[in-house]
């Protein structure tokens, strides 16, 4: 029998008055492995991600975090324990300078002894140069990149990355997928939201698919694209609920 | 005396809604907060008082009057400042204290003009005798500030319900930025709104010497507070809760003056903390997502 | 931390020692209180609209509790001035708790809601059923304990005691986590930080300090009504104060009470409507075209402000 996975999510629901964002999902993600979470849009994958890191409890169901369940614990706890995310679109403190904005990570967030130091995470993704800028003055992949360096500077055993690659221009992609690869190298657990098929193919050990909040397929990418009823899902458009 | 503190309390939640609904409708289409909006009441108010004292113009005429001149009033006001604003990072608690100063200038302005003294028109010249409807009496003043009242809340309901550039600015309610996105002329449709807020304010004001007493130039603040609470305990920026909100204010203030009238002045800022408290969004605002 | 001592001592301490000596040149000492009263209204607006971005628009309320907590005590106490300024700081804190559930709300609700509950508790105090506790609409006559320099002392160890606390606030993390609370507080929850806390303590050392200004208010001026008490222009004056010179800074709302408070008194004395009308320009024009306050003309081009 295998150890238990770092991240175990069982039947996990959540309602927003009448509509059914989860429905009952149920997934793991091991150390060191990549999870994509793939659906149509309004299939409850940011959802999903809304929850495990705190930010809604969840109605129904457990989320099981190093054997722990930690459904429902506010977020800046769990951010400590080592769960973290990034945003869809960026949400960096727009009026301090990126220096400060993993700073205040590093100090208020710090999962274990050895989170890198502010230095180091601005070096690895490439904003040495822009400490000194405010947030507000960086493009949007820099933005981006910013809101993973916050996370990051926390050193997590759990990532969540909401749909990164949107917007990047090829490098960028490139880039990106190298980096999200070399942090599960190092042992760290992923969970990437993403539509481009390129970048899931390139970054995920194993996907999940997702729609009308339960997950439909539950294997490698390829395996999902020759299924019929994720075939179906994205052909068909039967995304319920928008 | 419970029938007629209802129905009385109906009566003025008629105006009520009237007195929140520029103030409302300004907040949902542009989310600023015009805290000059009682100052406007009371521009109103002095306008109306003029025109009657000065010229012998009966207050429904005036209320037409006032109703155009003060849209028009409102335009050029919009693009001074209404743009650049928005353009601010944080134009929601700005615009708190940007018309806090637009405030003072109409204060300042009306306190140099007209002195401090308190204005009136009597009620008599809204019509004689006291009406009976089922089975108590009211002042005339009274209805008639109310059926007004009603009549612009249903000339607003048909403008953005039934009008196309109404929906477009229940458009712009829902999403400033896919309005935006998707080719809307939103400053126009924004203009268009302010014009008519500040418009309904001034008319507003018109009925306020039979409703809430004689006019000064500092009345503005009271005003203010009342109005804020009729939008709140309806749902800020939506047009059909102001109508609930100012029927719920009417009748609480009239059962306070009735059984608890040392303390009925009380009512509108208790009122408003509960309804945010127990409901944020108001009584018909939605359940909003957090993040 | 250094810096912060540093910015302490180039900053307040010159701001503290002038004010210590002015009285000996200058003879009154009603307005020299009443600069002390607005640097330390607008510092402590400061630590909350400022660090964490919640405008409090019935700030004054803390300040009328303060007052009507020190009148109180020494009313129905009998009294001693420096027990009757705990009082006033209780008093304030006290109100800080029970309105602490309106930092659930944002935005403009915050602000409106805030100058509700303001508005309500000078009601309250001013209601004439409570003549015999408030002595309701007529006012408070504190003859007992009036002593002018004592409490202009009193004063001058509370600004200082505020501006320790805004230097420390523009320099340690604390106050860093202040502003990512402010910015985006459901990113300031994924940086760690514990974000109703944070504001909660904001919120209530923000009133501490308004209830303590409101009490050596009384305490100096000793004869006063709830609506001198409870006069919304200390909220606007305090926030356009902070505002003018730039929040979140230590040196701005200084700069901003000292010009501003000191254009006030060369105008707004004789004719008070021409002094409402200029300065409601200057906010019209402020926000327009200066949103970030004076400091931000320097913060622009790379410079740090104290």
């Amino acid at each position: 029998m295998s150890p238990e996975p770092l991240l175990r999510v069982e039947r996990l629901g959540k309602r927003f008055g009448g509509f059914r964002a989860l429905d009952g999902v149920s997934f793991h993600i091991d150390r060191g492995e990549v999870l994509g979470l793939v659906g149509p849009n309004g299939s409850g994958k940011t959802t999903c991600i809304n929850v495990i890191s705190g930010l809604y409890p969840p109605d129904e169901g457990s989320v099981l975090f190093a054997g722990r369940n930690v459904g429902g614990r506010k977020p800046h706890l769990l951010a400590r324990s080592g769960i973290n995310r990034t945003f869809q679109s960026p949400r960096p403190f727009l009026s301090l300078t990126v220096r400060e904005n993993v700073e205040i990570a590093a100090t208020y967030g710090r999962a274990s002894e050895a989170a890198p130091t502010v230095d180091v995470v601005l070096e690895r993704l490439g904003l040495a140069a822009e400490a000194a800028r405010r947030a507000e003055d960086l493009n949007s992949a820099q933005q981006k990149l910013l809101d993973l360096a916050r996370a990051l500077a926390t050193g997590p055993r759990l990532l969540l990355v909401d749909e990164i690659a949107a917007g990047l221009n090829p490098a960028e992609l490139l880039l990106m997928a190298e980096r999200l690869r070399a942090l599960a190298a190092e042992g760290m657990a992923l969970l990437v939201v993403e539509h481009l098929m390129g970048f899931l193919e390139r970054v995920t050990d194993r996907v999940i698919v997702m729609n009308a909040g339960r997950e439909i397929f539950d294997g490698t990418l390829a395996g999902a694209v020759r299924d019929a009823e994720v075939v179906r899902v994205f052909l068909g458009g039967a995304a319920h609920g928008g | 005396m419970l029938a007629h503190a209802i129905l009385s309390g109906l009566v003025f939640g008629c105006y009520f809604t009237l007195v929140g609904l520029g103030l409302n409708l300004i907040f949902g289409v542009m989310r600023i907060v015009n805290l000059a909006h009682g100052d406007v009441v009371m521009l109103g108010a002095f306008a109306a008082f003029w025109l009657f004292a000065l010229i012998g113009l009966h207050p429904l005429i005036s209320s037409v009057i006032v109703l155009a001149a003060f849209a028009l009033l409102g335009l050029p006001v919009y693009y001074l400042v209404v743009p650049r604003l928005l353009a601010a990072r944080d134009s929601e608690m700005l615009s708190i204290i940007l018309f806090f100063g637009v405030q003072q200038i109409i204060e300042a302005l009306a306190t140099i003009a007209f002195g401090t003294s308190e204005r009136s028109i009597p009620g008599r010249v809204l019509g004689r005798g006291p009406l009976h409807v089922l089975g108590q009496t009211l002042p005339v003043a009274w209805i008639v500030s109310a059926a007004v009242s009603l009549l612009a809340v249903a000339l607003v309901y048909l403008y953005l319900y039934r009008s196309r550039v109404g929906t477009l600015t229940r458009a712009v309610m829902v999403s400033r930025d896919e309005a935006l996105a998707s080719g809307i002329d939103v400053h126009r449709v924004s203009a268009l709104a302010f014009a008519i807020g500040v418009a309904l304010a001034g008319l507003a004001g018109v009925f306020s010497p039979f409703m809430l007493g004689s006019a000064t130039p500092a009345m503005g603040g009271d005003v203010n507070l009342a109005a804020f609470a009729v939008i709140v305990i309806g749902s800020l920026g939506d047009p059909r809760g102001t109508m609930l909100g100012g029927l719920i204010y009417g009748v609480a203030l009239m059962l306070m003056q009735t059984y608890m009238s040392a303390w009925a002045n009380l009512l509108p800022n208790l009122l408003l903390i509960a309804v945010l408290l127990v409901r944020p969004t108001g009584l018909l605002g939605r359940q909003v997502r957090r993040a | 931390m250094r810096r912060g001592v540093r910015e302490f001592v180039t900053v307040a301490l010159p701001l503290l020692a002038a004010l210590a000596l002015a009285p000996l040149v200058y003879s009154n000492e009603l307005l020299l209180f009443n600069f002390i009263m607005f640097l330390i209204l607008a510092q402590g607006l400061n630590a909350i609209y400022g660090f964490t971005g919640y405008l409090p628009f019935g700030y004054v309320g803390f300040f009328g509790a303060g007052a009507y907590g020190f009148a109180l005590a020494v009313m129905h106490l009998d009294a001693t001035p420096l027990p009757a300024m705990a009082c006033a700081g209780v008093a304030a804190l006290a109100l800080g708790v029970v309105l602490t559930p309106l930092l659930r709300l944002s935005g403009a609700y915050f602000a409106i809601a805030n100058l509700a509950a303001a508005q309500a508790v000078y009601q309250v105090i001013s209601n004439p059923a409570l003549q015999d506790i408030t002595k309701g609409p007529y006012g408070v006559t504190l003859s007992s304990v009036f002593a002018p320099a004592l409490s202009y002392g009193v004063a001058l160890i509370i600004l200082a005691a505020t501006l320790i606390l805004v230097a420390w606030l523009r320099n340690a993390r604390f106050g860093l986590a202040l502003q990512a609370i402010r910015e985006d507080p459901v990113s300031a929850a994924m940086a760690g930080v514990a974000v109703v806390r944070g504001r909660t303590i904001a919120w209530l050392l923000s009133a501490l300090i308004a209830g303590l200004a409101g009490g050596v208010f009384a305490w100096h001026i000793s004869v006063f009504y709830p609506e001198t008490a409870f006069d919304l222009s200390f909220s606007i004056f305090a926030i356009v104060f902070t505002l003018f010179g730039g929040a979140a800074t230590q040196l701005g709302p200084i700069l901003g009470v000292l010009l501003l408070y000191g254009l006030y008194n060369v105008i707004g004395i004789t004719v008070p409507q021409y002094f409402q009308l200029i300065y409601g320009v200057l906010i019209v024009l402020l926000v327009l075209f200066l949103p970030d306050g004076l400091a931000s003309l320097v913060t622009r081009r790379g410079f740090r402000v104290p």
